[in-house]
């Protein structure tokens, strides 16, 4: 084979060339990644979990929850927003007009006139009421500007969009790679059986709710398909035929018999500390949104 | 097989077959080239530069910036409520009015509404210590560098709220101004007397 040198060389700069791409490239651009700031708030991202929640990611992972459960939102889009809230004096019809004049008028607004008159169409003065949503930002500063000039109060928002952020409670943005900062291994899971859990410690914060969850989904969740994860729980006969302060409150056709009580082992609590630790509502430089807190 | 054919193939049937260099077809090469040049412009219209905060959807570092929530007056105003309820207004009062023998008014306070922000921004990120005239009655109090753990943005939020709100008028204060009287005050601050503040400019 005379030309095995070149065979050689070729499939050196071919793995070469992969290996730069998968490995070298985004260990440059994401490897130093480090603690960032929440917006507008300039609070630390991602919050460091407790002890108790930080061994709870491997009974995750030794359950093999992200099997059946992803933890990563995911975003088709973005949008400004911009809502009326407020009308002051004003009825709908006198603000269509001075709507249709300030698009008449105004060159930087001209290019939205169907958008932003495709949204006013059939208007009767319902509050609060979309004006604006889209891409550009200068649209909705324009307006609300002109808009607080004759008394009538908008609000700017930004919102993320997409499939997951339209089911209420999965997150309020996509997921990004600060968010994982402090998870090894990180467990996205790439099967959906169950819902996504990157949001779930804001959607079911009680850690109480998330033991009887484990024990018997189903006296929660009517039609959960979850296994029940007993094994994670100790049933024991009661003390003085008290419950102990760590005993389950279930309903009367998942509890045990009686004389017994529900109580969960070290992992079950680790493992619900670990869920409730699961937040994706914080906005970030990477992942913008307007939180409806701050806009009061 | 007939002898024509074997007489008509140059080589016996025994040599080794050898490979020959011939040029790779031109519609390959146009179609590569073709591909390369499509790829390098998707990738530079859609890949953000490889900037490590440009995530799909978002396509450029400009356009993300688009994104970003604008209502940065009306945000730091409501962080700078939530920071004064929280730490300030136990002593001072959710409405700034002060509490007799805990602490003085900022409301109307002519520390508060102060031209500039100097003066005003040593006392929570350094505390103050004994005498010290507030809106023509005198205090003699101690108060703790409460500020001093807080971020800048906080201090800052904080400040601009208290410098526009119960009829006070002044102007907003920024992050990079506290950063600054921060490190003028060093790291471990002492708590300055009512005289001291006097001295330094507004």
């Amino acid at each position: 084979m005379k030309t095995g040198f070149s065979v050689f060389l070729v499939a050196c700069v071919a793995l070469g060339a992969s290996w730069l791409g998968l490995v070298y490239g985004p260990l440059k651009q994401l490897g130093g990644a480090k603690e960032t700031t929440v917006l507008q708030s300039g609070e630390k991202w991602p919050m460091q979990r407790t002890g108790e929640a930080t061994l709870g990611l491997q009974v995750y992972r030794a359950n093999g929850c992200a099997a059946c459960h992803t933890e990563q939102i995911r975003q088709t889009g973005a949008a400004n927003v911009l809502t009326v809230t407020e009308t002051g004096s004003h009825k709908a019809a006198d603000l269509k007009d001075f709507v249709a004049s300030l698009l008449g008028t105004v060159p930087e607004l001209m290019n939205f006139s169907n958008a932003i008159t495709g949204k006013l169409a059939g208007w009767n003065g319902e509050l609060p009421k979309v004006i604006y949503s889209g891409a550009d930002d200068t649209v909705v500063s324009m307006l609300g500007d002109k808009f607080k000039a004759v008394g009538v109060k908008t609000e700017a928002r930004v919102v993320a969009t997409g499939a997951d952020i339209a089911r209420m409670g999965w997150g309020t943005r996509q997921s990004v790679a600060a968010d994982y900062l402090y998870d090894s291994p990180v467990q996205l899971g790439g099967l959906r059986a169950g819902p996504d859990l990157a949001n779930i410690g804001v959607r079911a914060p009680d850690i109480n709710w998330q033991l009887q969850h484990l024990y018997a989904p189903r006296s929660l969740v009517k039609n959960s398909t979850m296994p029940a994860f007993r094994y994670l729980f100790v049933v024991q006969k009661k003390v003085g035929g008290k419950d102990s302060a760590a005993a389950l409150v279930l309903p009367k056709e998942f509890a045990p018999a009686n004389g017994f009580e529900v109580v969960p082992t070290d992992e079950a609590r680790q493992l619900a500390a670990y869920l409730v630790s699961l937040k994706n509502n914080a906005p970030l430089y990477e992942a913008p949104f307007t939180p409806i807190t701050a806009a009061k | 097989m007939s002898d024509e054919t074997k007489k008509s193939c140059c080589s016996s049937e025994t040599a080794e077959p050898t490979a020959t260099r011939s040029a790779a077809p031109m519609w390959i090469i146009v179609v590569t080239l073709g591909l390369l040049f499509t790829g390098g412009l998707f990738l530079d219209s859609h890949g953000g530069w490889f900037n490590k905060n440009v995530y799909a959807p978002y396509q450029s570092a400009e356009q993300l910036e688009a994104f970003q929530p604008k209502s940065g007056a009306a945000a730091a105003m409501a962080r700078g409520k939530a920071v004064y309820e929280s730490v300030c207004g136990i002593c001072h009062n959710t409405d700034g009015t002060g509490k007799p023998s805990q602490a003085p008014a900022l409301a109307g306070s002519e520390w508060v509404t102060a031209k500039g922000f100097s003066r005003l921004a040593h006392i929570p990120l350094a505390g103050v210590a004994g005498a010290i005239q507030v809106g023509g009655k005198a205090w003699n109090m101690n108060m703790a560098a409460m500020g001093a753990a807080l971020p800048d943005a906080d201090v800052a939020a904080v400040l601009t709220y208290i410098r526009s709100s119960w009829g006070n008028k002044a102007e907003a204060v920024t992050a990079d101004d506290v950063k600054k009287v921060r490190a003028e005050i060093g790291k471990s601050p002492q708590p300055y007397s009512g005289a001291q503040l006097q001295a330094m400019p507004e």
